[in-house]
Parts: C-alpha cells; structure tokens; sequence
C-alpha cells in the first residue's frame, strides 16, 4: 500500500492506483476531459496535469501510478498555467455557441473556464470549421465542432459495446468523431455516449431542448426497466421527468445503463398517467365516469371483494416488496383467498440477457415478488391456469395489479380480452389507456419514482427507491390500497 | 452498382491476413492492394475490405484517413508528388511545381484534362540531398530542374 | 574527414547482394556472435557507448536491458519509417547494404532472445522495401533466418512492413500502433516498449543506423568502436546534408567532428553566391543554430546539447543567407500541422495555431505582438503531451523567434520579408 501525499494530504492506496483515482479519494479535484474510471486511459486531453516532487516534467495523473512517498502538487503556479493552456488549447477551435448548445450548464469547457481560465483569448486566427448537427440514428445528435476529440466515445463503443460504430478520422486538428459514413449509432447503449461526452459534442435527441439543466434537479432512483436494478439518477422539475441517466454502482451497473431503460421515464409523466378512478356506470349505460375520491372507490370495491366468493387475484412484478406485503398481508392473510395468478410478461425471451445489463425479464422485483410470496405461503398459478379458470368461469371479480410499463408488457391489449370476460375488474394501474374502459374500476396508482420501497434484482440485490417527486396527486400505492380495502372490509390490518 | 475484388486480389489480402501476428496487420497491406485495383478509396470500396477482412469499417476507415498515401480522391495516371518540405524549399522545390502545375495547366491536386497527370506538394520524402525531387507513383526522380520539365514529361507518356 | 565503419563498400553495387555482402565480409559476425552468450552481447553493445541514430540517442544496450529476464516472447522492430526532415541516410542503407542491416537484425535478435522482427519501412520508400524483401528473401534461401540458423539452433523470423505516410509513425510507439494495424499513433508511456510493446509484448524498437552498428561492434568489438569519437558520443554517425552547398549527401564522420570542417570538406562549402547564415543539426525538429553557434559547435550529443540543440537523427540542414526565415518556419509549420496525430490537445490545436499564425504573418496579417505569441505558444506545448511532436514543432519555433527576432518582427511591422524586400508566397498545399 504505498503512500502519496497530494498538496499536503496523505492517503495508503492500492499498488498500480492512478494519481487521478488517488486524489479523489482525497476529495481533491483535478481537471480532465478524456479519463474515465470506465474506459481505458487515454492520455489525450492533457488537463490533467500535474507536479510531482523531484521530476522536473509535469505529469498526467490519469496514467501515472502512485509509487511510495510520492508527492504531488495539483494547484501551484506552475500546474495551473499548464492547465490553463491545456484548456485554451481544448478552446481556440470552438465554436463557443453555448446559447445554443444543450450540454450548457453542464460542460465542463464551462467549469473549467471558471476555474482556470478568466482570461482573454490570444487565438485571432480562423477557427477549424467541421459539421454540425449531424444526425446519428434515432437517439443521438454530433457536432463536430464542439468534439474536444476526448475519445471516450469511442472506447465505450470499443471497449464496452464492442460495437465499433464511432471512430476518429483524419488528422491533427482535421481530426473529426464520426461515425463511417454517418452511419447510425443504434446499440442499445448508445445514450452513455451522450453522458459521457464531456461536452455538447453528442446530445440526446430525446432531451435536447426539452429543458435548461439548471431548471432540473435529480434524484436517485433504480431502474424500473428490467430485473437488473441499474441505479439511475433522474432529472425532474414542476413539469415532470425529463431524462434518466445511469448512477455508478460497481456491482450492479458499472457506469451505464441500457437506452431502453431511459425511455421509462416517459411512462411516468403525467400526459401517460390515469390521474383519477375510472369507473364503468351500469347505470349509465356502461359509460366511464371518472373523478370518484378514491376512499370512496375503495370502500365500494371492498364491499364488493367481501360479497365475492368468486376472486382472483393477479400480479405482475412491478411492485415493491414493501407492496406485495401488504397487498398479501390482506388477500392471503386477512381474506384467505387462494387464487393468485402471477402474469409473466414476455415469456419466450424472459431469461434472456444481451450480455451487458438488460436482462428479458423486464420487471424490477421478480425476485421481491417471489420472495413475499413464498413468505406467505401463496402458491400462484400462471397465465395459462388464470385463462383456463376464467374459461370455466370460476371468477366473478378479478383485483390486477397490472403493469406501470406498459412497454415491457407486449401480450398485454391481447390479455384485456380475458379480464373482460369478468364481471368485475378491479384494475390498478399507473397508465392510462382507453382498451381498459370495460373494467369496472381504474384505479390510479402511483410509478416508481412517487413511492418508496425495495426492489430485489435478478441476484437478489436488495435496492431501495425513495419517493422523490408528486406528479400524481390521487394516485395510491398497493399499500395504501390495501389499507383502505382493510377497513372497508372490516378487517383489521 | 456492387464493387468486387479480382481473385488475384482477395487472395492476396487473405494471405496477407496470415501474415501477421494479428489480421489488422493486413489493413495497409489490403488498402494499398484496393487503391491498386480501384485507384482511389471510396465508402465503397472501404465496406468491401471491411467484409472481406471482418474489420468493422469505421476500424478501416480510420486507418485510411490517417496515412497520406491512400488516395482520398481522384489522381492522374501519373501522380507527381513533389516534395515542397525545408531542404528542398531551400533549394527551389516550390518553384518547380509552381512550373509543372504551369506546364500542365492544373492547379495542384487538380486531375490534368487527358487524366494522365496530377500534381501535388508533399512533406518531406527523405531525399533531401537531391532536391527539388518528385516521386511519380512508387519511383523518386531527383535533382530536378524547371528547365528540364519538357523533358522530364516526357518519359510518362 | 570521413571515417567509413558502416558506409565502407556503399560505392559497391555488389555490396546489396548476399553473395557480394559476404565477399567483403558480411555474415562473419553473425557466426561470431552465435558463439557468444546472448548477455555477453548485450554488455558488448552497452560497453560501445552506442546510442540510438535514430534522434533520441538513448544507449542502446541500455535499451535493451530494459527487457524483463524471463522467456516471454519479445520482438524486435526496425525503426525504416525516416521521416525527419533533412534526414535520408536510412533510406541510402537500406538501398546499399540491405545485408548489413539484416545480419544486425540477426544478432540483435539473438542478443535479446527474439524469435521475430520486422523491418518497417516508410511507404515511400518502395525502392528500398524492394531491395529489403529481396535480400530478405536471398537470406532465408541461405539459412540465414528461419530455424536453426547456421546450425546454431537459434531460430528467428524476420519480415518487412511497409508503412503508407505518416511521419509520426516514426515515433516508436506510433511505429508499433501502425504496424498493429492502427491509426499509427503514439501509445502512453508507462508502460514502455521494452515491457508491453507491439502487442503488449516486450518489444525493441532500434533505428537501420543503430541495427547496422552492431554488426561492425560485434566484428570489431566495443573497444574498438569507443575508440572513435568522444567520450559520451562514441564511434560514428552517418550525417546526411541538404542545403545550398556544394556537395549534398550522406557523410560517415567521427562523433566530436567540428562542424566547421563537415561543412568545408565534406560538404564542400556552400554555394557560389550563397553564404552561411545558419544550420539545423539534426533534422528539423532540432533548434537552429545562428552561424556563430554552429561554427564553434562539434558534431556530438554534447557540443549540440550545449549549444541547446541536438543531434537529433543527423539531418544537418544548412541555410543560407538567401533564406527568409519568417518563410522557412513557415514550411516547417505546414509540415508539423499537417503531422500531428491529433491525438494529444495541445499538439492538434497547437500546432495548427502556429501554423495559421506564421502564415499569417507571410501574407503580411499578423501583428507585432504574434512574435510573442509563437513564442509563448510554443513553450506551453513542450513537454505537455504523449510524444516528442508538439516539442518538435515547439523547438524550432522557439528558436527561430528568438535567434532572428529582427526578420519575424520586420515582417510584421514591414510586411515584407527582411531578407527578400518582398512578400512570400505562403500557399499551404495542405
């Protein structure tokens, strides 16, 4: 464990730890585009250099090991005018068009002009001119001329993709990033590109002029998108979620996170959401009324499920466990009902894994499900016995907790055909969609992001969710249902 | 229209591809046998390397875009590439392919009208001691002199 | 006056066949070598104070023991991609003595315990990568290279590359990223060649001067070769001269020659009508040298490092007083823009900027204050990147603004050239 002492403070790190790594166990900042803790070393953007005691030349901390009793110095006279210059090197050929550019506010040009530049630029020659805008595929915006040419993009796609889409072409400062021929970028992870780009080279499509990023703050939340668990961090403000982006944790998710997984957000806002109960008036000619208080729903709904004697229950693997405790606690528990049916999604590819982080059971809780489950000795049949039962008609009234992504749920328009055949449908859902106006109840439930609770990933990682942000006012979670059931039915929680 | 390599060529490049410890070895080899049979390296002719080879095309592209000698546009039957780099400035390089471009009525990197002649100024081509000199596709010709361009035109017929 | 180790029988046109090589004595080291211990090499060449011709002039035994001791295979790669401005010796050694270059190759690689070394050659030199793969060709038919050579049960392949424009390649690093089959950029040190090299195997990589030295160092022995030159310069180094004087070309001399003698003998003088004005010792990425420096200076590492310039790969480019030197750092300019991988930051941008600047300046834009600036761009480029090319481009800069301040700031005050009344054609052809 060799020692370094970084402007004065002292640390033991590992043998073969970078100066860079070293020092941010420190807390110490040093500037840099082109390093990443996920990607190989590149060396390229030479901002972060720094002194070391002894050695006359100045060094880059990303590929310089801690050797024992190493002494460095990130912030004296001689460091920072290197990585000024650096900077005024990274600067002379941009375009400064930050009014227009999407990463402004988030840039690390930006931050690193205010720590180390305030100067006036000396470059008064014509600037380097290369393509702007240039599409590449669905997800992902170039301009060439803001591309400090870092590299990290293409090692993610060397490295951890090995998709080998992007590439650096041509020379000195006629090198440009590009993909061959424009070609599109469309791997799956394709928006690391964008999150990793430490400037407004790469932009994402979907959240490009949606929103200033000082008008959004972020919260942690993990990935509802499949039985992964990537941890995320979302930014969101009064209008509503506006992007997810990958959190570093080592053992689930690394840096990155799955394209597919960021599009999650949009089932949460409110343009996708059932805002209030929905119900089908009998009376009104089988219409849909909506706006009925939900204590109110409930109350009805569980002197119905009291009546029944003919219920079964259905749930998906989208809740949390915290959920289907309660939601056990008064149909297993309470009710002693024994009909409980777990609805799979995507059966056929459901053990499926595309090798890095999206796995083909696109729910966050499977495992949470299972383990509450077996905690109250449920026993549940599958989709295929839950048809066979309705054809029998063995059920009157069915209680859904039906999937908040509906996405991920592609069999689901071809199975409302046989909720409908029930009488009664008690279905709760976070979503709205018109093909659910035959159940006889819509309750508006609460998404990911407006509840607290744990998730149990696909290897039996515990991860918590913490409400962060109201979007829905009515909507409730399984464990508010389950209280408001309780006492409707008179049965003491 | 769908490019293709003569047999001659693909089994060059397939043995070019054993030659090395690693087959991306064989990418300059391969890019200089295309330009061979193509004359210039297009898109095309990229994708149709990268298949043969299985080397993704961005990989050989970039390898193309980063050396000077593959041929990012048309060039004459003669490729004159006069070497314009200190020494030979020294010596009056710049002059002389001033006087050929003059001679052939191109400017430089310009395709002459019958397609037989282009001219460009290089970096240094380590000929330093016989300059002005110019190197015609693979042959240096040196100790050039713009009264002897006619001449020196000549032998390309 | 010159003294021929390596250059002897250049004039021979026998001398580049095998049969001819070794009438005049070719491949006797080689059978002395074999009869050596492959460490007692490595002292042997250590023991010669030979240093690498390539520019660096690191010693070359030192070099090589820098491998790690254990049998991990290892290669050795002959650094053919000259490209220094000014510089064209390696190319006369290759077309003249191809042998001499491959029985070094041969004895290097058993020195060092390779099994296999390529020859990577500049893509321009086609005459030289044909009369390479020919004697390569005429060894292996001679059981010279392939297994158990000369009975001596060290086996060894050698191969030829050939590389397609760039001089950066030249750079050791860069030279191993290309013959990888990459963009041939330069790869961050540590680790160094020598413990991950061409595919992050231990690899060698040593210049056609340095590899054929050895053979003259194994036949002669170390002593020998220390005996010629100066104490940390020792034997000779095969200079190549370009400029305006009489007799251009490839010079063999001791290391410590005056620079002053080289230059009246060997080169013959200057030009009629031109006079010496000033000299990069080198190649071009050298500092210059004014008249007064050059004329006091020996050509050695340590007269040159002095002087605050190099010996670099032994181009020696003579100016005369004919020259602008506003439009020769021009040129230079153009070149190291046109070169630069564009890896690092401040070499891309850097030299680009100096390029735009000193261009500039010869269309008679720039202003008073640019002489600075050239200076002041150049010296935050030294030293702050993975290779030697933003210094190399830095140097000259420096140098030229500071030893002919008064022909940079009369342009930019006169816009016109100090030394031709007129301003330069500056077009770019990049």
């Amino acid at each position: 464990m060799p020692k370094v002492t970084i402007n004065g403070k002292s640390i033991d790190v590992e043998a073969g730890t970078s100066v860079i790594k070293a020092a941010q166990l420190l807390d110490i900042p040093i500037a840099h585009y082109c390093w990443h803790e996920g990607l190989s070393v590149a060396g390229a953007c030479r901002m972060c250099l720094i002194e070391v005691e002894k050695n006359p030349k100045l060094q880059i901390a990303c590929n310089l090991p801690v050797t024992e009793g190493m002494i460095v110095h990130t912030d004296n006279e001689k460091v920072r005018d290197a990585v000024k210059w650096s900077l005024d090197f990274h600067l002379i050929n941009h375009p400064l068009d930050c009014p227009i550019c999407d990463q402004a506010g988030e840039c690390k040009l930006q931050d690193y002009y205010m720590n180390y530049g305030l100067y006036n630029p000396e470059m008064a020659e014509r600037k380097q001119k290369k393509n702007k805008a240039v599409s590449l595929g669905d997800r992902v915006v170039l301009d060439q001329e803001r591309c400090i040419l870092c590299s990290r993009c293409v090692r993610f796609t060397n490295e951890v993709t090995k998709t080998y889409e992007l590439g650096i072409f041509n020379r000195g400062d006629r090198s440009v990033l590009s993909t061959f021929e424009n070609r599109p970028l469309n791997n799956n992870y394709s928006l690391n590109t964008v999150d990793i780009c430490p400037v407004g080279a790469l932009t994402s499509k979907d959240f490009r002029f949606k929103q200033r990023v000082w008008f959004l703050k972020d919260f942690d939340s993990v990935c509802n998108g499949c039985s992964t668990g990537c941890n995320v961090k979302i930014s969101y403000n009064n209008n509503g979620v506006f992007r997810v982006r990958p959190r570093v944790n080592k053992e689930i998710n690394g840096f990155w996170m799955c394209d597919e997984g960021r599009d999650v957000y949009k089932f949460v806002n409110r343009e996708y959401r059932l805002d209030q109960v929905v119900e089908r008036r009998d009376d009104f000619a089988g219409a849909s009324v909506k706006g009925k208080p939900v204590a109110l729903a409930l109350q009805e709904i569980g002197h119905k499920i009291k009546d029944s004697q003919k219920l079964a229950v259905v749930v998906t693997a989208q809740y949390t466990v915290e959920e289907y405790e309660a939601f056990f606690e008064l149909f297993s528990g309470k009710l002693k009902s024994t009909k409980f049916y777990v609805w799979v999604n995507n059966e056929e590819t459901f053990e499926s894994f595309d090798g890095l982080l999206l796995r083909g059971d696109k729910n966050p809780n499977t495992n949470g499900l299972i383990k509450t489950m077996k905690k109250f000795g449920i026993k549940a049949g599958l989709w295929k016995d839950f048809e066979a039962a309705v054809v029998k008609n063995e059920f009157q009234l069915a209680v859904v907790a039906a999937p908040e992504n509906q996405n991920v749920y592609p069999e689901l328009n071809s199975r409302l055909a046989t909720f409908e055949k029930l009488e009664d449908v008690v279905w709760l859902s976070s979503c709205v969609n018109d093909r659910f106006k035959n159940f006889r109840w819509q309750i508006p439930m609460k998404s990911y992001v407006e509840k607290s609770g744990t998730f149990i990933n696909f290897k039996g990682v515990e991860q918590k969710i913490k409400a962060s942000v109201k979007i829905i006012p009515d909507a409730i979670d399984l464990i508010q249902l389950s209280a408001g059931l309780s006492e409707s039915i008179g049965v003491a929680r | 229209m769908s490019l293709s390599l003569p047999a001659a060529s693909k089994a060059y490049i397939q043995k070019e591809l054993k030659r090395y410890e690693t087959k991306e070895s064989a990418l300059i080899p391969a890019l200089f046998e295309a330009q061979k049979v193509f004359g210039l390296i297009t898109p095309d002719v990229i994708d149709l390397l990268a298949m043969e080879m299985d080397i993704p095309s961005s990989r050989v592209s970039e390898v193309f875009n980063f050396y000077t000698m593959f041929n990012k546009k048309p060039v004459g039957k003669y490729h004159i590439q006069v070497c314009t780099n200190i020494s030979c400035a020294m010596v009056g390089a710049r002059e002389y392919m001033q006087a050929v471009c003059k001679t052939l009525n191109v400017k430089s990197d310009e395709v002459t009208a019958d397609g037989k002649f282009t001219v460009t100024g290089v970096e240094c081509l380590g000929s330093c001691g016989t300059a002005p000199m110019a190197q015609v596709n693979d042959d240096y010709h040196e100790n050039l002199a713009v009264s002897d361009i006619p001449k020196f035109l000549e032998k390309f017929k | 006056m010159e003294i021929k180790l390596l250059t002897e029988h250049y004039d021979k046109p026998e001398f580049v066949t095998l049969k001819g090589y070794q009438k005049l004595g070719g491949y006797e080291a080689l059978k002395k070598a074999f009869k050596m211990k492959p460490e007692d090499i490595v002292t042997e060449v250590k023991n010669s104070g030979l240093r690498g011709r390539g520019g660096a002039g690191f010693s070359t035994g030192m070099k090589w023991s820098f491998l790690p001791k254990n049998n991990e295979p290892r290669f050795l790669l002959c650094n053919a991609d000259e490209g220094e401005p000014g510089t064209f010796k390696d190319r006369l050694m290759m077309e003249r003595a191809p042998h001499q270059l491959i029985e070094g190759m041969i004895i290097s690689s058993f020195a060092i315990q390779s099994k296999k070394s390529y020859i990577y050659i500049r893509g321009e030199y086609m005459k030289s990568y044909k009369i390479v793969e020919k004697a390569l060709q005429e060894a292996y038919d001679a059981g010279l290279l392939g297994k158990n050579i000369l009975g001596s049960g060290f086996d060894h392949d050698m191969d030829v590359y050939r590389g397609a424009g760039a001089y950066i390649v030249g750079e050791e690093t860069a030279l191993i990223s290309s013959l990888e089959g990459k963009k041939g950029q330069p790869k961050l040190k540590p680790p160094f060649p020598a413990v991950q090299g061409y595919l992050r195997k231990p690899t060698i990589v040593n210049n056609v001067e340095t590899l054929a030295a050895v053979t003259w160092i194994i036949t002669h022995g170390a002593a020998e070769y220390k005996k010629i030159g100066t104490e940390k310069s020792a034997g000779t180094k095969v200079f190549s001269v370009s400029g305006n004087i009489n007799k251009p070309g490839v010079y063999e001399v001791a290391l410590g020659y005056p620079f002053k003698d080289f230059l009246q003998n060997e080169c013959g003088g200057m030009k009629a009508g031109f006079n010496f004005k000033a000299l990069i010792p080198g190649g071009s990425s050298c500092p210059v040298l004014n008249a007064e420096e050059a004329m006091k200076s020996t050509l050695d590492y340590e007269s040159m490092g002095q002087l605050g310039s190099m010996l670099g790969s032994g181009g020696v480019i003579i100016i005369d007083d004919k020259q602008c030197m506003v439009d020769l750092l021009n040129v230079l300019m153009n070149f190291y823009h046109h070169e630069s991988c564009g890896q690092c930051t401040p070499c891309r941008e850097g030299t680009g900027w100096l390029n735009k600047i000193t261009g500039s300046m010869l269309s008679g834009r720039a202003k008073m204050e640019d002489v600075a600036l050239l200076d002041k761009i150049a010296r935050h480029m030294l030293g702050t990147t993975i290779c030697a090319l933003s210094d190399a481009a830095a140097m000259p800069v420096m140098s030229f603004v500071t030893k002919f301040k008064e022909e940079f700031e009369f342009y930019a005050k006169e816009r016109k050239s100090k030394v031709r009344g007129e301003m330069v054609y500056a077009e770019s052809h990049h």
